[in-house]
Formats: structure tokens, C-alpha cells, sequence
């Protein structure tokens, strides 16, 4: 007896809430059946690969690949910011040289300034802390190709002809390496 | 700076295709899409209350969509359709907001200074 | 700029990239290359010249072997014991950094054994190294703390149950710019071999053994060397820090960016510390055709005046007579009026010696449109004879890395020293490694090395070209095989400039036809602004005598702040139009002051005296309403209604390549010719030249402050007054 009542309720509950949920506000205020339906938007009919068509498993496209249009950076940071692919240099205050044999690329500076809230820096700049690494220049100009970046290369002079170090020389008896002070 | 990253690469390569395999196909994506956003505008319009009419809303659909002519890679024009799909069932699912939407026409973005002059006299950069 | 990186990148793909460098230096007449030794680090064979150090070779093969005393640039000294490593059939480990090679020997850098030669090294340092990184300025870039991480060992044997305390030591007060905390020195040597081999000022030196050892000055004295603040970087603690940035901020909160200096007409390479848009520090860049890793301490430490006596907005000078603030509009419209007001042979304008290429490109395109050609640059340099048409008469021809390559050097009439720090260092280098012996024609001076003075009257320099001296001198250039000859362009300021620079150049060419090195140059004149060599480039007259002479009515100084244009040496009713970052000598005459920017804050183009162009990148952007200085002349032009034909920088770089390709080739020196026409067009100009020859910077105090960054530099300030109190002092 009990469960049939819960039944009962149950069941007449569950078919009165599609009503409930379907009498929205903005479809009562015109006549609905002079509205029609907007299509229904459907994945398939779009983006479909069309039978017939499939056939070839590469196509062709220009080599000079620009993906600017799909990448979503704005158009003004496109156009007008350059590019510097550089190799880091080594920090003077350190002889360690491990994290600097690779290639980077990074945008001009723009403006920075303190942020008066916590005293950190803002900028206006969302390029700004775009650092990519590379193993290879070429890497480099092939990634700004593709982005449409205007890019520069800064190679650094820094091959040195070698010689070979001697202890000895210190204390040579006629030559100006003989060190005074130690 | 321009010529020289034209004459950097010439010619053409060949890769897998995104969906299309050739212009005539990708362009009927394109066709495709457009009708779509076309037929969808006057419920969007509708569904999202803007303050725009049909027809103005139909003239940036067309000013977007010819942004983008001088596309000519297929894989490119084909990853434009995917995105344009995905922007269309957004907003038919009224899962953008109104200022979503109205974000399609700039409304509060001043135009910047283009001639140098007034470049040089409103910012220093 | 824009043809630039096509080739530079289409030269990358070329099997002959590294070539060019390698041919452009002289190598020694060495007949054939002795036979290389094969040796294997880790296993990996590598084929080295005998003698090469075990350090050296391993870095042949990319093994970076941990160092602390061994600096590549100084001489070694093996007192750390952190690169001990071992090798085969070797009982003990051995120092890598002193022990040279053997043919066939095995080194093993990542053994068991090595990695515990060096725990024991780490601990051992340790014993007596305080653990203040929080409070020490090298933390964060610290060699030690590197070290410790990657080689010690993980934890502590120190248990001091005495509580005896670290060995401490007093510190040390070596002036203005060098924070000693002698507490954290590990004892490298490495500022004792750079002060004795690099600055050639021999203070530094060590007292006592064991742990009474100290590094000190013996006595109470500062280190006055124009290169000391080299020894921050070389220390690999933290024990010399730099006092002007001392607690100023940790490494990793600062911007690096890569840029140029234009404080001495070397153009030193330099990386540029930021923060929240503010200059922070200093540091050099490796290039080693130009400084290879040291900077002199005015590029260094000037940046602090970076910060003061900025020109923030535009002034005009109001009915009082003073300067007063306004807008860009009113500034630019009242400069095109003053401008279009006056005839075009009464317009002048003079370049500084810290303007841009660009800038310089611009007024000149800008006065040669209003109908003038008065362009003039601060500097005199001789228009007679060949004047500034052939480019090798006015440049650095020898190119600074090869001067350490020559045999002999004669100065006349210049303290390279001072006007060119890093120039005198490669002197220095030649000196000592090469036994290049020096010569000067001019004062006496203390250039930190040995030389002959020949004497300091101008008929020396003509004998020599006449070949009539006796001299020794003589004889030593005549049989010299890499003779270098470095005149100061400040000697041709004078009457007899023009003659003093035709002998010059007759007696380099007299030489030069002697050697059997065709390629090797001889004649150098050395500038003495960053500005000048781009402005002789570009076609601006050298000087402003002539022209003020004229009695100009309109006066547009570009930065310049020397002060050879007064309101005195110009008539009365004349407009001033001061364009340039600091309030200096210029501004102060001005009646129309238009901010510029800095060399931090603007991408420009400078070339060195050498010839070589580079550009410095934006640090930061330009205080309050400052603007690019091109673009303030682009902006002047438009108003004035004869408005230069380019609107960005890529558009003015073009503009500099047509004038002259070499503008825009970044980072090489195009090689000079015509010297021989160059003397034959000066023949005319050799007459009896009596005067003496004196040079402006003599002193250590004369170096500090000679631009308009440096005179607004407290840090400079105060190096001045160190250096004159270091004087009344008895040591």
C-alpha cells in the first residue's frame, strides 16, 4: 500500500518535471507556433571527411607555413613586435656554464613599472615573459616563420683562440708572466 | 625584414591533411560554416538580447570570416573552420554570455592613434 | 638591420660559419702546428696541443671540471684543489687546471674517487665559510653555493662543541665601489692575479699562512684601477661584492638584457640588470673581439646616474626666462616654429657623443631638408686632405683584438687608459704574454705598464714619419713585423692637427709597406665619444668652430653636453633647442628642451671606433614624457611640414643602410682601405709642427665623470673623492 502511494507519487512527479522545466519565461511570451526552431548545430555536417574525397594521405601546402590567423596572439602584437633570437650569455658573476647552450627567443621590452598594491612588476605586455628555448637558431626562425614574428639573429662573438695554460709560467725567469705577488 | 622572410622559404611541402584534402573541399567548410552562423543569427540575436540588429550582426559575420581570405593553407583555413564551429556551438548553447558576444564588436575599444604623429603625442611607444 | 638576418641566416646553414673569425686573426708566425697528443676524458678522445692542461682539454670535450682559483683569462694559480680529478695510473688525484697532458693519459672526472676529492675540498672550505647566504649580495650567482650543491656532501661534519666560532677576518675598505666581506674569502687569488696581470695595479696581495692567511691591501689603501670592478665578478663568493648595488635585489628577480655601451668609444658589451623598470646593475657580456669579459668601472657603475637629472618633459623657457614644463605638442610646434623662422644658413646643429646613429640620420635628413648643411659633431677632427671621405683615416683599423697580437705599439698623444680602458687592457695583454713593447709620443702618464716615453713635442711624431729620428724607437717600429700605431683623436683638435695626422699616416704607411703581412693595419685613431665614428659615417662635419663662428640663430644641440657650444660664443637674440636625456651643460643654455632617451631605453644603433656597429636594446622605457630621440626629430619634421620619409625603426635603418651598409652590419667590422690615398691626399698638409701634445685625462679622477651619465652618477662622485683622498694618504 505504502509503495504504491511512493510509486505513485514517484511516477507522477517524474512526468510532471519535464513540463515544469519547459515553460521558460521567453518562450511564452510570443505565439510559439509561429516560431520556428533554429538548426541544430551539428559537428558532422561541418567538419565530415566527405567520402570519396580521401583518397590522398598527404596534401600540399606552401612551405612558408603561417599559423598567425589560428594562434589567437592580436594582430597588433603580430605586426609589430621583433623578435630577438639570441644565445644567453654567460653570467659574469659565475663560472658555471650549463644552463646557456641553447638558443632563445624574446620579444622587445615594453614598458614595466611597480605595481604600487604589493610592489611587484606589471606590465602590459603579454609577450613579455615569452621565453622559448631552442636547440638550434634555425629552430628559432622556423618557430617565428610560422608565427609571423619579425625576428632578428644576435649571434654571439665569443670563439677564442685557444692556447695552452702553463703553471710554470709564473715563475719563468725571463718573462713578463713571472707573477711578483701572492 | 618582410622580403626577407618571404625568400626564406618557397615552394610547397607535403603534409597530412587536418580534414581537407584540397581547396575546393575546404571551401566548402567554409561555405558550410558560414551558412550556419548565417541561419543561427536572428535566434542569437533573440537568445542573447544584443543591441544589434540582424543585419549588422550578418555585416561582422561577413567582415570576420573576410579577415581571414588570404588564408591559402588548407590545414590553416581548416583549423579557422574547427574554431569557427566550436565559437558557433558555444553560442547557440547560450554557453557564452552576452558580453561574450557583444565582445565580437569591440564596443569598448578605442581605436588607436594609426598616422606617427599622434602615435608620438599619445604614448611612447 | 634588414638585410642582416637573411644572411646571418643563410650563412648559418654554410659549413664555413666559424671560419671567418678564425681567418680575421693573426695567428702567430708559428711554421707548422706541433703535433697534437691524444688524450680521453671520461673515455672520450680528444686531440689537444702539448702542454694543454688536463682542464683545458676536458673543456674541449664539453666537461666543465669545477673550479674556483682557475679563471681562463688570468693565470693559474692551483691553490683551490676544487678541480682535482683522477687519473689513470696515477696514485693521487690530480689538479686539473696545472697538470698538462700526457699522451695517452686516462682522466676520469666522475669517479668515485674525484667526486670524493672534491666533497673533501667543498668540506674543508666550508670549515671556515660563514653560512650567511640569506644576508650575502652573491647569493643566488654564487660559484660556492653552486659547488656545494652539485659536488659536496650532504651533510655536516662541523660540530664546533667549543662553540670557538668560524675563523673571521677584519675587513677590508678598498673604496667607493668594492664591498669587502673578507670573512667569506676562500682564498682564490683570483682578484690578486686580475689586479696584478689585467689591471696592472699591484696592491692586492696575501699575508700570513694557514688560517692566519689573508687577502688584503698590506696597508690601508683602496684599489684604484679603472678596471676594479672586474673583481666582483671574478670573485666566485661572496667576499667582493659591489657597493653601489649592495641589498639592491637577488639575481633571479632581475631582467637581463643584452646591450651595448656607449660611455667610452669602445662599445664594450654589456647586460643590463632590471627591475621594475629601473636600471639595477651593470655586468659585462663576453665579446671577445671587443672586451672579452671585462668593463670598466664608469660603464659599470654609471648607471646609478641613470636615475638623476633626467630631462622627464618638454620645456620651454617661460617670459622669466626659466624653464618651465609643458606639453609635447607645445614643445614640438614652438622647436618647428623657431626652426622654420630662421634662414637656413643660420641654422646649426650639433651632435653629442651619446647620440644614436639613428637620431644623427635623422637631423641631418631633417636640416638638409629645411636647406642647411651646418651638421656638426662635438669633436674636431682635420677636413683637409682627405678629411672624413675615407673611412680608415678616422678609425681603429687594427681592431682592438689584434692589437694584443702585435709587436709593437706606439701612442702618440693619447692615454688609452683612460679614454679607452679595455683598448689598454689588451695593450696590457700583449705586454705580458706577446712581450709587445710600448712606446708614447705625448705626457707622461701612467699607462700600468712599462713603455718608453719618446717625449711629448709633435716633431717627434714628424721625424718618425720622416724617417730622420735616431731614436731606438725608431728602429724597434721599422723592424717590427705587427707594428700598431694609435694616435688620439684629441691631438687634431689643435693648429697643427692636420699636419700632426698626415705624418701619422705617412709613418703608418711606411710601415705598412714594409710588412709582409698585407693584411695587418697600422694606422688607429682613437675617439674619444661613443657617437662620433656613426656621425662621421653619416656625413656630419667634425666640429662646431666654423660654424658658430657664422653666428647661428637657431642652435638644435642633440645631446650635446661637452660644452664647446656656450651662450657666450653665440649672439644674442639665438634659440636654443636642447635634445637629450640629462639636464647637463646643454640644457642648461637651452630655450626649447626636448626629452630623449637613454642608451638603456632605446634600440639604437652606435659604432664603435673600430667601426663596428651594434645596437643597444631597450632595459627600460624612457622616464616620464621622454621619447626615442628619432623619433622626436621624425615627429619635428611632420610639424614643421617637411616630414622625413620613414616611420619606424626598420624604416630608419634602411634610411642608415643607404647611407652606409656598414651602419646596419651588426656586429662586424667592415675591413678599410685607401690608406695610401689617404696619404698621398695629406702630402700637402705635413708642415713643421712644433707644439706639444697633452691629453685630457691623465689622472684616475679625470676618468670618472666625462658625460653627461656620468657627471649625474653619485657612485662617480664619490670614486673622485676616493680617489683624491687615496692621494693625501702616505701609501
Amino acid at each position: 500500500m505504502l509503495q504504491a502511494i511512493r510509486s505513485v507519487a514517484r511516477s507522477s512527479l517524474s512526468r510532471s518535471l519535464p513540463s515544469l522545466s519547459s515553460c521558460s519565461s521567453r518562450f511564452a511570451s510570443g505565439d510559439p507556433s509561429s516560431r520556428k526552431e533554429a538548426p541544430i548545430i551539428d559537428n558532422e555536417t561541418l567538419l565530415a571527411v566527405h567520402e570519396g574525397s580521401t583518397s590522398a594521405n598527404t596534401i600540399a601546402v606552401p612551405a612558408k607555413v603561417d599559423i598567425s590567423p589560428i594562434t589567437g596572439v592580436p594582430e597588433e602584437h603580430v605586426k609589430t613586435r621583433r623578435v630577438r633570437i639570441y644565445q644567453p650569455p654567460k653570467n659574469a658573476m659565475q663560472s658555471g656554464t650549463h644552463n646557456i647552450h641553447h638558443w632563445e627567443m624574446e620579444f622587445d621590452t615594453r614598458q614595466r613599472w611597480e605595481n604600487p598594491l604589493m610592489g611587484w612588476t606589471s606590465t602590459g605586455d603579454p609577450l613579455s615573459n615569452m621565453k622559448i628555448e631552442f636547440s638550434s637558431p634555425e629552430e628559432a626562425i622556423e618557430h617565428c616563420e610560422k608565427n609571423g614574428w619579425i625576428w632578428y639573429l644576435d649571434v654571439p662573438k665569443t670563439q677564442k683562440n685557444e692556447k695552452p695554460k702553463n703553471y710554470g709560467a709564473n715563475f719563468h725567469w725571463n718573462r713578463r708572466t713571472r707573477v711578483s705577488t701572492k | 625584414m618582410s622580403a626577407a622572410r618571404q625568400a626564406i622559404k618557397v615552394g610547397t611541402k607535403n603534409v597530412r591533411p587536418v580534414l581537407s584534402v584540397n581547396h575546393g573541399e575546404a571551401k566548402r567548410r567554409v561555405l558550410n560554416l558560414y551558412k550556419a552562423w548565417y541561419r543561427q543569427i536572428p535566434y542569437l540575436v533573440k537568445d542573447y538580447d544584443m543591441p544589434k540588429s540582424e543585419e549588422q550582426c550578418r555585416e561582422k559575420l561577413k567582415e570576420m570570416f573576410l579577415n581571414n581570405k588570404h588564408v591559402s593553407d588548407i590545414r590553416v583555413i581548416d583549423m579557422l573552420v574547427i574554431k569557427g564551429q566550436m565559437e558557433l556551438k558555444e553560442a547557440v548553447n547560450l554557453w557564452k554570455q552576452k558580453g561574450h558576444m557583444m565582445a565580437y564588436f569591440k564596443p569598448t575599444e578605442e581605436p588607436k592613434p594609426k598616422d606617427f604623429l599622434s602615435k608620438f603625442f599619445s604614448s611612447n611607444e | 638591420m634588414l638585410r642582416q638576418p637573411l644572411s646571418r641566416a643563410l650563412a648559418l646553414s654554410s659549413p664555413a660559419r666559424v671560419a671567418p673569425l678564425a681567418a680575421r686573426r693573426y695567428a702567430d708566425a708559428v711554421p707548422a702546428q706541433p703535433e697534437k697528443v691524444e688524450v680521453f676524458i671520461d673515455d672520450q678522445p680528444v686531440h689537444v696541443l702539448p702542454g694543454t692542461t688536463v682542464l683545458q682539454a676536458a673543456a674541449q670535450v664539453g666537461v666543465e671540471i669545477p673550479r674556483f682559483c682557475y679563471h681562463e683569462r688570468l693565470a693559474v694559480a692551483g691553490n683551490c684543489r676544487m678541480c682535482l680529478v683522477e687519473v689513470e695510473k696515477s696514485p693521487k688525484p690530480v689538479a686539473a687546471c696545472a697538470m698538462p697532458v700526457m699522451k695517452g693519459m686516462r682522466v676520469k672526472t666522475n669517479s668515485d674517487l674525484t667526486r670524493k676529492a672534491r666533497e673533501g675540498v667543498m668540506e674543508f672550505l666550508l670549515v671556515n665559510h660563514p653560512l650567511d647566504c640569506p644576508i650575502c649580495d652573491q647569493g643566488g650567482e654564487c660559484d660556492l653555493q653552486d659547488q656545494s650543491m652539485a659536488f659536496g656532501s650532504d651533510r655536516s661534519r662541523f660540530t664546533d662543541i667549543h662553540f670557538s666560532g668560524k675563523r673571521a677576518v677584519e675587513d677590508k675598505d678598498v673604496g667607493p665601489l668594492i664591498k669587502t666581506i673578507m670573512t667569506r674569502c676562500i682564498h682564490c687569488t683570483r682578484c690578486i692575479r686580475f689586479a696584478s696581470e689585467v689591471a696592472g695595479v699591484d696592491d692586492f696581495g696575501t699575508t700570513g699562512r694557514g688560517t692566519e692567511m689573508q687577502v688584503g691591501t698590506y696597508v690601508e689603501k683602496m684599489f684604484l684601477s679603472e678596471l676594479s670592478g672586474n673583481i666582483i665578478d671574478l670573485c666566485p663568493v661572496g667576499a667582493l661584492t659591489s657597493k653601489p648595488y649592495s641589498f639592491a635585489a637577488r639575481p633571479w628577480e632581475t631582467r637581463r638584457i643584452d646591450s651595448v655601451d656607449v660611455l667610452d668609444p669602445l662599445g664594450s658589451n654589456i647586460v643590463v640588470a632590471t627591475r621594475t623598470n629601473e636600471v639595477l646593475r651593470i655586468l659585462p657580456r663576453t665579446n671577445e673581439e671587443i672586451n672579452e669579459e671585462w668593463l670598466s668601472d664608469k660603464s659599470r657603475f654609471a648607471c646609478d646616474g641613470l636615475k638623476r637629472q633626467r630631462l622627464v618633459t618638454p620645456m620651454l623657457k617661460d617670459s622669466r626666462g626659466n624653464l618651465a614644463p609643458v606639453e609635447w605638442e607645445d614643445a614640438v610646434v614652438a622647436a618647428a616654429r623657431a626652426l622654420r623662422d630662421c634662414p637656413p644658413d643660420k641654422l646649426l646643429a650639433v651632435a653629442g657623443g651619446l647620440a644614436d646613429a639613428e637620431a644623427l640620420v635623422a637631423l641631418k635628413d631633417l636640416l638638409n631638408r629645411l636647406g642647411s648643411e651646418h651638421v656638426c659633431t662635438e669633436h674636431y677632427f682635420p677636413t683637409q686632405g682627405a678629411g672624413t671621405d675615407l673611412r680608415s683615416s678616422y678609425l681603429l683599423n687594427t681592431k682592438i683584438a689584434n692589437v694584443e697580437d702585435a709587436d709593437f705599439v706606439l701612442l702618440i698623444g693619447t692615454n688609452t687608459r683612460f679614454e679607452a680602458p679595455l683598448l689598454n687592457a689588451r695593450i696590457r695583454k700583449a705586454f705580458i704574454h706577446k712581450e709587445t713593447d710600448v712606446a708614447l709620443v705625448g705626457p707622461k702618464v701612467d699607462l700600468t705598464y712599462e713603455y718608453t716615453h719618446v717625449g711629448d713635442s709633435a716633431s717627434i711624431v714628424k721625424d718618425f714619419a720622416s724617417g730622420t729620428s735616431s731614436h731606438e724607437v725608431m728602429k724597434r717600429l721599422q723592424q717590427a713585423k705587427r707594428p700598431v700605431v694609435i694616435l688620439g683623436a684629441d691631438q687634431l683638435k689643435s693648429e697643427e692637427g692636420p699636419a700632426l695626422l698626415a705624418y701619422t699616416q705617412e709613418l703608418a704607411h711606411k710601415l705598412q709597406e714594409n710588412l709582409q703581412d698585407k693584411e695587418w693595419k697600422v694606422l688607429n685613431v682613437l675617439q674619444r665619444t661613443a657617437s662620433q665614428v656613426a656621425a662621421l659615417d653619416i656625413g656630419y662635419q667634425p666640429g662646431v668652430g666654423q660654424a658658430l663662428a657664422a653666428g647661428p640663430k637657431v642652435v638644435y644641440l642633440l645631446g650635446a653636453d661637452s660644452g664647446v657650444v656656450t651662450r657666450e660664443s653665440l649672439p644674442e637674440d639665438v634659440t636654443i633647442i636642447y635634445q637629450g636625456h640629462h639636464g647637463d651643460v646643454g640644457a642648461s643654455i637651452a630655450d626649447i628642451v626636448l626629452p630623449g632617451a637613454a642608451y638603456t631605453e632605446k634600440r639604437a644603433t652606435y659604432v664603435n671606433a673600430e667601426g663596428r656597429a651594434q645596437q643597444t636594446l631597450v632595459a627600460v622605457s624612457p622616464p616620464g614624457k621622454a621619447r626615442e630621440d628619432w623619433k622626436i626629430i621624425r615627429a619635428l619634421s611632420e610639424v614643421l611640414g617637411a616630414g622625413l620619409p620613414y616611420d619606424t625603426l626598420d624604416e630608419v635603418r634602411d634610411r642608415l643602410s643607404q647611407v652606409s651598409p656598414a651602419l646596419v652590419a651588426y656586429g662586424d667590422v667592415q675591413p678599410n682601405n685607401y690608406f695610401a690615398q689617404a696619404r698621398a691626399l695629406a702630402q700637402s698638409l705635413q708642415k713643421p709642427v712644433s707644439g706639444k701634445l697633452d691629453v685630457q685625462l691623465k689622472q684616475l679622477e679625470d676618468f670618472f665623470m666625462t658625460d653627461a651619465i656620468s657627471r649625474a652618477s653619485p657612485t662617480m662622485a664619490k670614486c673622485v673623492q676616493a680617489v683624491l683622498k687615496q692621494k693625501n694618504s702616505p701609501y
